[in-house]
């Protein structure tokens, strides 16, 4: 025993020492910090994009700069929503549709709800100016004035020399430099709200033109009903054109599409004698869904943003070994092989038995894994109570409520447990390798059957006591992650109770052929084994 | 029965169809310095991973310092490893004093021996260093150090000379010599058959996984008859017809030397027995009137022990 500890401290001081350890634990804390100071700051960094807008049908301009002034006053309503819930005078985790007590929560309601409504409703009643009159009462004395983010998309005129009047094949060849980015476009510095004026020469810069949208004279003609029969789709540019080179964002491409139809819309409501407005309010009817929970106290049924928090924080417990799993097993593997290529091992096999070194090795990392948790936990705890603002203490009660749920001991048992089982394992794919590459094959498997549980996470969460989830929860390669995944939504008793013994069990057994191997493996040299010298080794008795 | 550290009955040791060591048996009186001799692939690594039972002899039985396991006597064994290796980023004295500390010493006792020693053995400079600075040699050195900080009774050093500079060769002979003179046993294993003459009470030859040779210098050196060369004009007959005389081989030895022989010298190597004397084989030569241009008399090497004795056998690698 007196051996294990000693090799457990000399590998836990040597752990410590390393750069990758700090960077570790370092890595957490920064990304918290980033996270929180740095988000609104990312948001207003998205660079202005400039487009052009060609409407030869002469119908639809209107709705697209509609469209666009939309998805800016959205972009508002969503940050504005997310000010005041930072600076209201009294964060409420527990607030729920029933006890909503201001007009306020109704708007941060709607926002979660459904944005078109709320959007609607937004504009309706005055935008902004209005929604900060109503809720100034309820930020706290010191919250910041509200920036409003700028706007991200600005019309940009039309180069000189191109004819807007052309077919739009022509348009579209003479557009060619500027959408290749081969060509910048001249704009306005200052601001794009009023278009170019171009006679301040200084005012001007340069930009990349990011979407050209080309509506055809004759772009009605593509219009699909449900009665008519389909056109023929062979054509790669029906309707509206669309042109970027940039794939991915596609907010400005679904803000049009979204307003173009419902200005379509609109004129065939027309067409057919409705009454666009009545349509507009059936379709902003909505009843309400409260989500109640049979297994809380009564009086107390109705699901909170804290009770979701609750059914969600295993997901960040599962991560979290995962994460912290991975980090350990890499040290175990790198320090087992860095022993085996220098020959040190047979100093220590000299001085230890193997068992005692395997032990003393994941004792060691184990150790330096716990404190780089215990320092990620710090450190989350010292940002709470540093942190000014809502956000922070909302956190705070998150904390309260994992602190008073049996969350922890489960994540402490199922860290452990995977720990113990998954470094088992990779000391023994280290013990039979002479270098990190020839590792790295043997790994490979190690390294998805690790995926899986990751990738089942979000779904296991969902539904927690599902077959799916059942039956990862009795292989005991899942079970310390499947059952953490489950932890909140109270599993069946035979489940907890069975898949503890099985994976007990694994453990037990997984240390002894690990141990085995190990035994076997430190004193190898040469290729690492095949599969039938591996299975050669488990039956060997020493 | 002699007290001995080390006693190895019959021991042999198969890895699949390839016999490593081959029923080897041999016994190590307390105190003594001991060569461990053999080409390479002989078997001696493997030899001494069983005497510590990091292997298991598949069959025979080894008595270390009274028990059956190493294990148990960890704590009373020193043991330095035919490929050297150290924790890279470790310093000299930390590294020392762990080895001892995993050999059961305390941890404050274990840091005074480690700079002790360093000091005694011209490291002293290097304490601090990290290992990862240290040049091959130095780091061998701190390695042998890290053997036997602890003070074992029993040191199995496996080529411990390989990669020292003269210097330091003479540096570790003078370790060993030191602890042989501390009452504690050394074992090392070599093929610089200079070291074991100068070393060692008694040697073991291996080869091929088998004893070829157990006992002391003188009589290692024994095994090879004793050999008169001489260099002369003509024929040397009347001296064939002596006692003692076992055969005559002419040498053709041009190539060896730097100055060729003259014209018509011939070379010859005389193997006499044990008790004759080569005064009268002198006394003969000039009897007979034979014009002699050399006359040498030459205890054998051990050198030459090693190559009569196993000179075919190291020459040829078998495939394992």
């Amino acid at each position: 025993m007196k051996m294990i500890w000693l090799i457990a401290a000399r590998e836990y001081a040597e752990n410590v020492k390393t750069k990758g350890f700090w960077i570790g634990i370092l890595l957490f804390p920064m990304i918290l910090i980033a996270v929180f100071f740095f988000q609104s700051m990312l948001a207003e960094s998205a660079p202005t994009r400039h487009y052009i807008l060609i409407d030869q049908s002469g119908q639809y301009a209107p709705a697209v700069e509609a469209a666009i002034r939309q998805e800016h006053q959205r972009r508002i309503l969503q940050e504005f929503v997310a000010y005041v819930i930072e600076h209201r005078k009294e964060a409420n985790p527990e607030q729920t549709v029933a006890n909503a007590d201001a007009q306020i929560d109704q708007l941060i309601d709607d926002v979660d709800a459904g944005e078109v409504a709320a959007l609607d409703q937004w504009l309706e009643s005055g935008g902004l100016n209005f929604a900060l009159t109503l809720a100034t009462p309820y930020l706290r004395e010191d919250a910041p004035p509200f920036v409003e983010p700028r706007e991200q998309f600005i019309q940009a005129p039309l180069p000189e020399g191109v004819d807007a009047s052309a077919s739009p094949e022509a348009i579209i060849e003479q557009m060619r430099p500027w959408l290749s980015g081969g060509r910048q476009l001249r704009v306005d510095a200052s601001d794009g709200s009023d278009g170019s004026d171009g006679s301040d020469g200084s005012d001007e810069e340069t930009s990349d033109l990011f979407a050209l949208i080309l509506i055809p004279a004759q772009v009605n003609n593509s219009i699909l009903r449900p009665s008519a029969t389909p056109l023929a789709m062979n054509q790669s540019s029906v309707g509206i054109q669309y042109w970027a080179r940039n794939l991915t964002d596609v907010r400005l491409p679904n803000a049009i599409e979204r307003s173009i139809n419902s200005t379509i819309r609109n004129n065939e409501f027309a067409a057919r004698g409705v009454d666009a407005d009545i349509v507009r309010e059936v379709q902003r009817t909505r009843l309400p869904v409260s989500r109640l929970d049979p297994s809380a106290e009564q009086g107390q049924e109705a699901v909170s943003v804290a009770d979701q928090f609750r059914q969600w924080a295993p997901v960040g417990f599962v991560y979290l070994i995962f994460v912290s799993l991975m980090q350990s097993v890499q040290y175990l593997l790198s320090n087992t092989i860095e022993e085996k290529s220098n020959r040190i091992i047979e100093v220590l096999l000299a001085s230890v038995t193997p068992l005692e070194l395997m032990m003393g090795k994941l004792l060691g990392i184990g150790m330096s894994g716990i404190t780089t948790i215990i320092a990620w936990l710090l450190s989350f705890l010292a940002f709470i109570v540093f942190y000014p603002g809502n956000q922070a203490e909302v956190l705070g009660q998150f904390l309260d409520v994992l602190l008073s749920s049996d969350l922890i001991p489960y994540f402490v048992f199922y860290y452990l447990a995977g720990y113990a089982l998954y470094a088992g394992i990779f000391l023994a794919i280290g013990s039979l390798c002479n270098t990190l590459k020839e590792a790295q094959s043997l790994m490979m498997p190690m390294i998805m059957i690790l995926m899986l549980p990751l990738a089942t996470m979000t779904y296991i969460a969902q539904d927690p006591n599902g077959p799916v989830a059942r039956i990862m929860s009795w292989i005991p390669l899942f079970t310390p992650f499947t059952m953490m995944n489950r932890a909140a939504a109270e599993p069946p008793l035979l489940d907890v109770i069975g898949t503890t013994l099985v994976l007990l069990l694994s453990i037990a057994l997984v240390l002894w052929l690990s141990g085995k191997i190990f035994r076997q493996g430190v004193l190898r040299t040469g290729q690492p084994p095949r599969l039938m010298e591996i299975v050669r080794m488990l039956r060997q008795r020493h | 029965m002699q007290d001995n550290v080390l006693e190895l009955t019959r021991v042999s040791k198969r890895y699949g169809a390839f016999t490593a060591v081959d029923d080897i048996s041999f016994a190590i009186p307390r105190g003594a310095i001991y060569g461990f001799l053999g080409p390479n692939g002989a078997g001696k690594t493997t030899t001494i991973r069983m005497i510590l039972d990091i292997l298991k002899p598949d069959s025979g039985s080894i008595n270390i310092l009274g028990e059956t396991s190493a294990l148990n006597v960890r704590q009373r064994i020193g043991y330095l490893p035919e490929e050297k290796g150290l924790y890279k980023k470790m310093k000299v004295w930390a590294i020392i004093s762990y080895f001892a500390t995993l050999k059961g010493m305390d941890k404050r006792v274990a840091k005074a021996r480690a700079f002790e020693l360093l000091e005694t053995y011209g490291l002293k400079d290097y304490a601090e260093a990290k290992v990862e600075s240290l040049s091959k040699g130095m780091g061998q050195k701190v390695q042998v150090l890290s053997a036997v900080a602890h003070r074992p009774e029993l040191v199995i050093l496996d080529e411990p000379f390989s990669g020292l500079d003269p210097v330091n060769q003479e540096v570790l002979e003078q370790l060993i010599k030191d602890m042989a003179a501390a009452g504690q046993t050394v074992i090392f294993s070599t093929h610089i058959m200079q070291h074991a003459e100068r070393l060692c009470d008694r040697m073991l030859l291996v080869a091929k996984g088998r004893k070829i040779f157990d006992g002391t210098i003188a009589e290692a050196r024994a095994i090879i008859p004793r050999r008169v060369i001489l260099e002369c004009q003509g024929d040397i007959a009347p001296i064939l017809q002596m006692d003692g005389i076992l055969g005559a081989i002419e040498k053709n030895i041009e190539h060896s030397h730097a100055e060729p022989l003259s014209i018509g010298i011939r070379h010859w190597e005389l193997q006499i027995q044990e008790h004759t004397n080569p005064q009268l084989i002198l006394q003969r030569c000039f009897e007979s009137g034979i014009p002699l241009t050399r006359f040498d008399y030459t205890q054998p090497s051990l050198h030459d022990v090693f190559v009569h004795l196993v000179g075919s056998d190291a020459k040829e690698h078998h495939f394992r």
